[in-house]
């Protein structure tokens, strides 16, 4: 909690640190969840970086086998529930009630209780590394490896309790975006009105409020199976593993565009912007957008065709996931057609923006050779899917982070990022990515397995490993960079102005950083693309009105109780159950406490 | 589910109130939620090597009374969010009591027949029936005492000099929402497990 | 009728039913619950399982039509509930249909008699 608002504020005396514990505004949640979780991603990063020093060489012995299988768990785990989903619930939290032009979300104090449920599992899922050992099993976490039977210790009962935690918390965050851009509209804000980014973020929510539930089900039945004798998964009463892998697919998969849909509503809000265009085929990407939402739901078993679905399953999956490619497609040709002819301003963000288009695409490519069975079964368990993965998720997915990054930087603080240092950054993450993820592909197919800590020589893995680790090394400097621009530009003045970008969306309209309240007076959208519209129609901005009555909800400690109810229900599950009978009792205390609370 | 009022509510872009839409949304999520638990019961019927076998053991005289018991309380639940909304607050009151009433008797004759299946051998690890079986209809009893306390919350609230405000009728129709939903998953898992054969 | 209700009358709108009416609805769910078990101990053949999930399908719609009020709320409301049953409902056959016609049915299975006979169960 405290580095979190440390990094934030130079005057860390109590008032102010318990500002930031009680605020229910979207924009300081925002905060929250963006520093924690770029801090989470370089715990992330740091885990790889182990993991890629032992493989440098042949026989390295830098971590032994026990801590290997617990950093590439922890690895995939942070980055995805702890990193990137948590700078997307960020970017989520600032813009949604900026781009459709309200003044908060819907329920502000759910959005805290989000945030520091977040946290908690968070913590939670790190600091088992220090109570006798982090998740072992990848981040699949496939039975029967997760049985008692090969798995004693808690290791996997941290797994099950921290990722049950973060998706209440991813819960009710999505409950509460949902809701906010559904019925908090500005006036005429059409649906068919919305910034793309919004449409990605309602996806999402969907994707989200869908597909948790399962996942849910699933963790329940594995701590059942592992602490209360029950065999789901274990076949020694008639359990099935391979039903463990369809209800963690069919969350997994839909989880997938949850990570990566976020990114392509940045790059849609970022080109038409920087082309001086409006985006080409507005209806096309929303609807493209949503065809993978629902098709997202229906390819999980392509995850599991070495599993022996038989036959007629096989041809379904691997048509419903070569079907993707053509939403994902269209997306593509529009960001290109949106470029093409445009006067392309070169910025920071531009760039990466592009690398995502490019990286993405290679991602999206090597994804679509999985979808033959008959390749899957080649490329299964290989270095060949790590590389598929994170040209998405790096190339993809953190490229478009970064790109939302410098993009809302002036918005956000009233400040720029510096571009010079942007570049260097941009490169070497762009050089760093490839130098580490492209050989992975050559790995595969040489068929080096993922997850071994250590290889022989002489099975011609040596170079393309050295080479991998480099790579990472690359990233970390340009990573470094960033750090240190971050810092650089915060001590600068607040120039930019409100609309530096001269961008199309509703959050340019206000100041820079924007009010507590938004907006002065709540926008009228006529277009798409709203300032643009008044722009060419010499529509003056509404003047500021003499007296401001605007209420905004009173800062709230309960949603901090609240959490501080799950944190205990958590260390009850694994600790003794009186733990977590206390947190339930702090849980109906707090919110009771909650609903009496006065929000006038 | 408490939810924050908040000053845009009264300017919503479809009309309709926040929170209502909220519960509507968590009630799609827990469609999801509750047809996961199924499809494993489902997958997993007939698929245990040992017995008890629901066959022997499931008494479908008592569960009828207990799916009785839960759907009359879906009526008086109705009642009460109709006592609510027409400002008949002593309607309301009594169809809440009531509702937290039959909840509770249809949690008893749920824990009855948990200790019973213990009795004659059947427990979470004897086989997939019973893991299947305690963990759904388990999580639909946790729901239903949720909604006990939910109901029991609103009707503390309503005894208080201020009463249950101006919002009054909002606050008992989305608790009513969620009340519903917790008997129409038991009319599913009625029919799934208790009528159709083995 | 949703425009109706909700033109006007703000906070005070509700829909328009009276008890008798709420109590003549729970009667007809009583009766379909007694139908239900009178298929169950009597069961019509191979009709028996249509007939039962038809059965409580019915009694599913008019407590979320009548008693939830779907049918007076703005339309936003059944389709944010539908997205919810129509996925659940589709993603519960797909991997029924897996596991039964593509996997279970064409595995070996441990011989449940000889099992039950070894542990002497019930």
């Amino acid at each position: 909690m405290a580095t979190a608002v440390g990094t934030l504020s130079h005057t860390e005396d109590r008032s102010r640190i318990w500002e930031w514990m009680t605020t229910v505004d979207h924009k300081k949640i925002a905060a929250l969840y963006g520093v924690t979780g770029f801090i989470f991603f370089l715990i992330g990063g740091i885990e790889a970086t182990l993991v890629r020093t032992q493989l440098a060489v042949p026989n390295g012995n830098v971590i032994d086998a026990d801590l290997f299988n617990q950093l590439f768990t922890t690895h995939a785990l942070t980055m995805i529930f702890l990193a990137i989903m948590p700078m997307g619930a960020s970017f989520f939290n600032y813009l949604i009630p900026l781009q459709i032009g309200a003044r908060d979300v819907a329920f502000p104090r759910l959005n805290a209780l989000g945030y520091w449920t977040y946290l908690t599992g968070a913590v939670m899922l790190t600091s088992s590394f220090f109570l006798g050992g982090a998740p072992n099993g990848g981040w699949f976490a496939y039975a029967p490896l997760t049985s008692l039977e090969y798995a004693a210790g808690k290791n996997l009962d941290f797994y099950t309790v921290s990722l049950l935690i973060l998706g209440v918390s991813s819960l009710m965050g999505s409950l509460n975006f949902a809701v906010t851009i559904i019925n908090m509209r500005a006036p005429g804000m059409t649906m068919m009105r919305l910034p793309v980014y919004m449409w990605m973020t309602l996806v999402v929510s969907f994707l989200l409020i869908l597909s948790l539930p399962i996942i849910t089900v699933a963790l329940v039945q594995l701590y059942f199976d592992r602490n209360f004798g029950t065999n789901f998964f274990t076949p020694d009463t008639g359990g099935d593993p391979i039903l463990w892998q369809h209800i963690f697919w069919l969350f997994g998969h839909p989880e997938v565009y949850v990570l990566i849909l976020p990114s392509m509503g940045i790059v849609s809000e970022v080109l038409p912007v920087m082309s001086r265009k409006p985006l080409f085929g507005y209806s096309a990407i929303v609807f493209a957008g949503a065809a993978i939402g629902v098709l997202g739901f229906a390819v999980w078993s392509h995850h599991m065709f070495t599993t022996g679905l038989g036959t007629v399953p096989q041809i379904v999956f691997s048509a419903s996931t070569m079907a993707i490619g053509i939403p994902t497609g269209i997306k593509i040709f529009n960001w290109l057609g949106t470029m093409y002819g445009g006067n392309i301003r070169f910025t920071t963000a531009t760039y990466f923006s592009v690398a995502f288009i490019f990286l993405f695409t290679i991602g999206g490519i090597s994804g679509v050779m999985h979808a033959s069975p008959a390749v899957d079964g080649q490329h299964q368990d290989s270095y060949f899917v790590v590389a598929h993965i994170h040209y998405v998720l790096f190339g993809g997915a953190i490229m478009g982070i970064f790109s939302g990054i410098f993009y809302w930087f002036p918005k956000m603080t009233g400040r720029f990022l510096d571009e010079t240092s942007g570049k260097w950054t941009f490169w070497l993450l762009f050089v760093g990515m490839n130098l580490t993820f492209f050989p992975m592909h050559f790995l595969g197919l040489a068929g080096m397995p993922r997850r071994i800590y250590t290889y022989d020589e002489g099975l011609g893995w040596e170079t393309w490993n050295l080479v991998a680790t480099v790579g990472v090394y690359v990233i970390i400097v340009g990573v470094s960079i960033f750090i240190v621009n971050f810092f650089r530009t915060m001590r600068q003045p607040q120039t930019a102005g409100d609309n530096p970008w001269d961008a199309a969306t509703l959050e340019w309209a206000t100041s820079s950083p924007p009010p507590e309240h938004n907006f002065d007076v709540v926008p009228e959208v006529h277009d798409r693309d709203p300032l643009w519209y008044n722009r060419d129609h010499g529509i003056a901005p509404a003047a500021k009105p003499e007296h401001l009555h605007i209420h905004l909800p009173p800062p709230s400690y309960m949603p901090l109780v609240v959490a501080m109810g799950v944190a205990l229900l958590g260390i009850g599950g694994l600790s003794h159950v009186a733990v977590a009978v206390l947190g339930v009792a702090v849980v109906v205390y707090g919110i009771w406490g909650w609903a009496l609370e006065p929000t006038e | 589910m408490a939810a924050a009022a908040h000053d845009a509510g009264h300017q919503t872009s479809l009309g309709v109130d926040n929170r209502k839409l909220l519960m509507w949304i968590f009630l799609a999520s827990e469609c999801l939620f509750f047809g996961t638990l199924i499809s494993t019961y489902l997958i997993f019927k007939g698929q245990s090597l040992v017995g008890p076998f629901p066959g022997d053991i499931l008494d479908i005289p008592l569960t009828s009374t207990s799916t009785f018991v839960l759907l009359m309380s879906s009526v008086t639940m109705v009642l009460a969010v109709y006592g609510a909304q027409h400002g008949r607050l002593g309607l309301m009151r009594g169809m809440l009591v009531a509702t937290i009433l039959l909840g509770t008797t249809f949690l008893g004759f749920q824990v009855y027949e948990f200790r019973h299946f213990g009795h004659v051998g059947l427990n979470l690890g004897t086989n997939q029936f019973g893991a299947t079986f305690f963990l759904m209809t388990g999580f639909h009893g946790v729901h239903v005492g949720v909604g006990v306390l939910y109901l029991t919350s609103l009707l503390l609230g309503s005894m208080r000099r201020s009463g249950l405000g101006k919002e009054r009728a909002l606050w008992v129709d989305t608790a009513g929402l969620y009340w519903h939903f917790v008997d129409v998953v038991w009319i599913v898992i009625f029919t799934i497990v208790y009528l159709i054969p083995e | 009728m949703s425009h109706e209700a909700s033109a006007g009358h703000g906070h005070e709108e509700h829909p328009p039913t009276t008890i008798r009416q709420y109590v003549l609805i729970g009667i007809i769910l009583a009766v379909i619950t007694a139908l239900e078990l009178v298929v169950s101990y009597y069961p019509p053949g191979s009709l028996e399982i249509p007939l039962l999930l038809g059965l409580s399908a019915v009694k599913f719609g008019i407590v979320a039509a009548l008693f939830m009020h779907l049918k007076f709320e703005h339309k936003i409301m059944t389709r944010m509930f539908l997205i919810g049953i129509v996925l659940a409902a589709s993603l519960m056959i797909a991997i029924f249909a897996l596991f039964t016609h593509d996997d279970t049915d064409n595995r070996v299975l441990p011989d449940r008699e000889a099992i039950t006979t070894e542990a002497g169960g019930h």
